[in-house]
């Protein structure tokens, strides 16, 4: 009974946000249902016949994408948290919006949940999952999530209360990952890249070979266009074409991949699928006159560098937002680490817009990473920003936004009738 | 006139490098450099040897408390600790940033782990509290106003001497006395992270001057930088906290 007051508090909630644009409603029907019925995830979940759980600091959002994808691309039913709200309100919302008052609830196959690094650990045990996965875990707000340290070892004592039916997953070249290896009792398999190490911050950060129970061999990549490689897993080898760029995506796409071979999807028919795929939100994002990278710590932001940089032509132009509300992490230190360096040779002529509420503190940084002082124009006004940089622009925009620089990104986007409003996006 | 050359020593730089603290190498760096000053960054680490007049400046930043641990362990077999403290009785500047500061002062309790030895540099002592200071901080100091950021839940007490500077918005060493940081001779220890030094320039620019002044033994003038961009960015900081 509890239960159902909760489910139908959350929905009036979900109505009333989204009649009144509050926002998508991906997180306060939830926040109000869990109040009344803090058993609710639980509860509703296990009519769910599959769960798999995706954390880490980095790609939960691409990989979680990738793998709904593969899924509905096979005929799957699939529910997930889709926009970025990885708390537990942001599940229980989701599992709120497609409950049925049926014998049955849900006439569904599969949940795909993206937990954040500290959501984890509450939540995970409620989903009682198939699968977990682990990406990768990088320094990321400290002011939320504390030290590496702390988050791999909260990880591990997780783990050791999971039943071992679950199948778990992780980074096989993430060397603080790889610990979590000893935590679990039951079955582990590893992912990762051959001969790559991958950007890391911890000492002691090699990686032990020939040990990877899906791994990418012959990388190639391609630009902004993707990259392909050959999975290679269970003595077999096939070829994917990835469309986004990146290796930090080749890692989301092993992860992906992994799960769905779990599932016992083939992988031939995932190859095929990934013809389709499109990136999510702001995550390489392609506008009509440029691309979206989310930026939200210094991992991420080298690793965005690293394939922006060899592709900026001089007529391009950079538009960098930072802000510091609680979701973007309140602590701006973090840019310091970023190495804004790696993309100052090849916009050496390009024009560097500058804006968010940390705008300022940007605009120093791109200074000491030697960017001409004279290039730089900060507008701490992201719709001004914005509109500034696009004035005569003859090459392409690339845009570089924290996470809620972001979200405003979409709305400007969305008033300017440049795309459709992100709750509306298909999923 | 002959060319000036710095080394800044990064001490654990390979250990202790979280919370962006590199952005003050960087801050001093560039600026030494606009200047036509050159600069070597050196790396100082466990197992090291350290001797009279290797380093000009020395930089401490923050670790995670496990390397804390080994950090202080170091400092204190490989003589390093003590070298430090000669070289700062000189007058080499130092500036040291949270875990580094903590390990500069007379010990650091840790929670459940052991007492950390410190080296006695700063006339101050660390213990550890379930609180967790955490926020923007501006402080009122002999450099004029300076903004930072801190995440800190170790309670530094001075024993004695002077603190960098009076908390106006934040918490400080403690949370309690409204003292932040610390300053012995030349040397700094204080808990804003930010980085500290691009957006605070006088403060940059002096610990060049006095290690350039240590190093040629002669009084230095340097030369003025366009600093439009880095008050700016302080300025955001004070607007926002609503003072000034």
């Amino acid at each position: 009974m509890r239960t159902l007051a909760a489910i139908l508090l959350g929905r009036a909630v979900s109505y009333l946000t989204k009649l009144f644009r509050f926002g998508g409603g991906s997180a306060a029907p939830g926040l109000f249902a869990l109040k009344i019925d803090p058993g609710l995830v639980a509860k509703l979940s296990q009519r769910i016949p599959k769960n798999i759980i995706i954390t880490g600091t980095n790609g939960k959002t691409t990989t979680a994408r990738m793998l709904a994808h593969f899924t509905k691309a096979n005929g799957l039913k699939v529910i997930r948290n889709h926009t970025g709200s990885n708390l537990e309100r942001g599940i229980a919302s989701t599992l709120i919006s497609h409950y049925t008052l049926n014998p049955r609830p849900y006439t569904l196959d599969l949940g795909i949940w993206e937990l954040d690094e500290a959501a984890f650990n509450a939540v995970a045990p409620k989903l009682n999952p198939d699968i977990i996965v682990f990406l990768n875990v990088f320094r990321d707000q400290l002011d939320r999530y504390g030290e590496i340290d702390t988050v791999v070892k909260h990880w591990c004592q997780t783990l050791k209360n999971i039943p071992t039916k679950t199948q778990v997953l992780i980074n096989g070249d993430d060397a603080n990952i790889l610990k979590l290896a000893s935590c679990f009792k039951g079955k582990v398999q590893k992912f990762g890249v051959k001969d790559y190490k991958i950007l890391g911050e911890s000492i002691g950060h090699l990686k032990e070979k020939g040990d990877l129970d899906f791994e990418a061999k012959n990388v190639k990549l391609n630009g902004l266009n993707g990259s392909s490689f050959s999975l290679s897993f269970n003595r077999q080898s096939s070829v994917i074409r990835l469309p986004v760029p990146g290796i930090y995506h080749i890692y989301d796409a092993l992860a992906a991949l992994a799960c769905a071979t779990h599932l016992n999807l083939p992988v031939c028919r995932l190859s095929n699928a990934l013809k389709t795929f499109s990136p999510a939100f702001g995550r390489v994002e392609k506008l009509p006159f440029g691309y979206i990278f989310l930026i939200k710590n210094p991992a991420g932001a080298i690793q965005v560098f690293e394939t922006l940089a060899p592709n900026i032509k001089p007529e391009d132009r950079l538009l960098l937002a930072l802000n510091d509300n609680i979701a973007d992490g309140t602590d701006v230190s973090w840019i310091w680490d970023g190495e804004f360096e790696k993309c100052r040779v090849q916009s050496a002529k390009c024009r560097v817009f500058v804006s968010g509420s940390r705008a300022y503190d940007l605009a120093v940084r791109l200074k000491y990473a030697e960017f001409n002082p004279k290039q730089i124009i900060v507008e701490p006004d992201l719709e001004k920003a914005f509109k500034q940089a696009r004035v005569g622009l003859k090459g392409r925009l690339f845009i570089l936004p924290t996470y809620t620089a972001m979200l405003e990104l979409q709305s400007i986007l969305t008033k300017s009738g440049l795309k459709k409003q992100y709750w509306e996006e298909e999923n | 006139m002959t060319i000036m050359k710095l080394i800044i020593g990064y001490l654990y730089g390979d250990l202790m490098n979280i919370y962006g603290d590199t952005g003050n190498i960087i801050a001093l760096k560039k600026r030494a450099e606009w200047r036509g000053i050159g600069v070597k960054v050196k790396n100082i680490s466990a197992g090291d040897k350290l001797k009279k007049g290797d380093v000009d400046i020395f930089f401490f930043g923050g670790g995670q408390d496990q390397i804390q641990e080994l950090v202080a362990k170091d400092m204190g077999e490989s003589g390093k600790g003590k070298v430090i403290k000669k070289e700062i009785a000189r007058g080499v500047p130092l500036l040291a940033i949270c875990g580094g500061y903590q390990l500069l002062g007379d010990f650091y309790n840790l929670h459940k782990g052991p007492k950390l030895p410190g080296i006695g540099l700063f006339p101050a002592y660390t213990l550890a509290s379930r609180d967790r200071m955490i926020g923007n901080i501006v402080i009122e100091s002999m450099f004029g106003r300076l903004a930072g950021f801190e995440n800190h839940s170790g309670k530094t007490y001075l024993r004695k001497g002077l603190p960098l500077g009076m908390v106006i918005k934040g918490f400080g060493n403690n949370g309690k006395d409204q003292t932040e940081g610390c300053i012995y001779k030349n040397a700094i220890g204080c808990y804003m992270h930010g980085s500290l030094l691009p957006k605070n320039p006088k403060l940059a620019d002096w610990l060049l001057k006095k290690a350039l002044e240590v190093k040629y033994g002669k009084k230095v003038d340097l030369k003025p930088l366009n600093d439009t961009l880095e008050l700016q960015a302080r300025r955001q900081v004070f607007k926002k906290l609503k003072c000034g």
